[in-house]
């Protein structure tokens, strides 16, 4: 069903590099959120685009073998194992007494949940994609530190009771699932072929990563000063990161001037 | 609720929803435009909408015996697959033009229905046939089922604990907080089983007459092993508490 099957070809952009600004950027992101009401859950919802732009170079390594099952599907999956392992970490930081455990406890289940279904999925399944579990474990780190940091950004906080109040019982966990997802998939499901360009996908990563941090500061509180940063600063980065992709897709395409259009039906 | 018993429900959950979805007749892009049969979208997306109808008719029946909480999951996922089937139908019929059609069979089973002189050459089946609209409202209702227990099983662990079972006010409606973890959780658990069992079918399936059929007890085991290990993560939810 995916276009993309073959997979494994070169990528412009090192695995490492981008799985270091989505941990490192993420993380710092989210631990520094209640050290300042304003730059705090700024930067929480920084470090959230920053794992969206490494769960999308992810995701585009996994699935570009083909998993049979579009895109999308390692998408939901993945940041429904981040919501179910950021929920449980965040709740067991609480049980250890500091909530400072909560949320690198969240990534590291949300990544060994990940792993145990990829390695279902290689062993008892029998798919063939040499990446899987490393990719998927990737993968569902990644929507875990995103969907902490866009909770983080709305509560202003990282405890469990902060995040549980604002975030779950109001019902934006949901559209934080729903958005993560969009923000995480759709970059590599939209340039996948042939002829896609990495580089070129995570510049549409940044782009949705970047709408998806607007919408949290609407969440946040528009006409709050926490709420207000981060919807403009949103807004204004997307813009460039569209533009960036925009420009890089005009730059690749092939021009229809080598052929002119298609004729009209009665020229036929 | 017992720890243990959580996970329990859990698993049986995640097996039953992994199930479901191998009935489900999911076409995939050929579907989309209409050279298989089948719903054309991607079982992620069936899965989206029927499990979050069946949370959402679950989770109206909270505080009700626990076979009404399943009943309500089970009748909200059936009726999200079954509309989505149907008006896929209309648009399949009066839409694209096609007679719903599948090439897997010779008869339909259920109507006994020449299949053969209605699928178009060089396609797989075309629409929504009878067999396959009775096997996905199955697929909805062990799909529905199996959200529901999992609701139930983590609503009724998370009740007991005084900081999540406080209703909190906003714009003047009490919201609980256990509905709403539990309800996230459970919806996690249906997306991730959703997946493995679409992995396990390989993208596309017709329903219970399609030889990938076969392949369930495969889909089940790895639906079971994923949802113990999630039984367990969220065990962690239960013994620390929110505040």
């Amino acid at each position: 069903m995916s276009v993309a099957a073959g997979g494994g070809g070169e990528s412009g952009v090192d695995p490492k590099m981008t799985a270091g600004i989505g941990i490192i950027g993420g993380l710092i992101g989210v631990y520094l959120t209640p050290y300042h009401p304003v730059l705090g859950p700024l930067l929480a919802s920084l470090g959230a685009v920053c794992a969206i732009i490494w769960g999308a170079d992810a995701i585009a390594r996994v699935a570009s073998y083909g998993l049979g099952t579009g895109v999308p599907s390692i998408g939901y999956m993945s940041v429904a194992v981040g919501a179910i392992g950021v929920l449980a970490g965040l709740a067991g930081g609480v049980m250890l007494g500091n909530a400072l455990f909560g949320p690198i406890m969240g990534v590291i289940l949300s990544a060994i949940l990940g792993g145990v279904i990829a390695i279902v999925g290689k062993k008892v399944i029998g798919m063939k994609i040499p990446v899987l579990v490393t990719g998927t474990m990737e993968l569902t780190a990644a929507s875990a530190i995103s969907v902490l940091g866009f909770s983080a950004a709305i509560a202003g906080g990282i405890g469990m009771e902060a995040i549980a109040t604002s975030v779950v019982t109001t019902g934006f966990i949901g559209l934080l699932f729903i958005m993560n997802t969009m923000a995480i998939q759709h970059p590599f499901n939209a340039c996948l072929g042939p002829q896609e360009n990495r580089v070129r996908t995570l510049k549409l990563a940044a782009s949705t990563g970047f709408i998806s941090m607007a919408v949290v500061g609407i969440l946040g509180g528009l006409f709050t000063s926490k709420g207000a940063a981060i919807t403009i600063i949103g807004a204004i980065a997307w813009f460039i990161a569209m533009r960036m992709f925009l420009k890089a897709s005009k730059e690749e395409a092939a021009s229809v001037a080598w052929s002119g259009m298609w004729p009209k039906e009665e020229e036929l | 609720m017992d720890p243990l018993l959580m996970i329990g429900a859990v698993t049986v959950a995640g097996v039953l929803i992994g199930g479901g979805v191998h009935f489900l007749p999911v076409g995939g892009a050929p579907a989309a435009i209409a050279t298989a049969t089948g719903v054309g979208t991607g079982t992620a997306m069936l899965a989206a909408g029927s499990a979050m109808t069946g949370l959402i008719t679950a989770a109206a029946m909270t505080g009700e015996p626990l076979w009404l909480i399943l009943a309500g999951g089970a009748v909200g996922s059936m009726l999200m697959i079954g509309i989505t089937m149907m008006v896929g139908n209309w648009v399949y019929v009066w839409g694209v033009g096609t007679v719903p059609a599948s090439a897997k069979v010779e008869t339909d089973p259920i109507t006994k229905y020449n299949q053969e002189k209605y699928v178009s050459p060089g396609t797989e089946g075309h629409g929504i046939p009878t067999v396959c609209f009775v096997s996905g409202i199955i697929g909805g209702l062990l799909g529905g089922i199996g959200g529901g227990l999992a609701y139930w099983a983590m609503y009724q662990s998370l009740i007991g604990i005084a900081s999540y079972a406080t209703p909190l006010k906003y714009a003047g409606v009490e919201l609980v907080p256990a509905a709403m973890v539990a309800g996230i959780f459970a919806l996690g658990l249906f997306f991730v089983n959703a997946v493995i069992a679409s992995y396990n079918i390989g993208g596309t399936i017709e329903g219970f007459h399609d030889p990938k059929f076969k392949r369930i007890p495969k889909g089940a085991l790895a639906c079971l092993i994923a949802s113990l290990v999630t039984g367990l993560i969220g065990v962690l939810l239960i013994q620390g508490g929110a505040f």
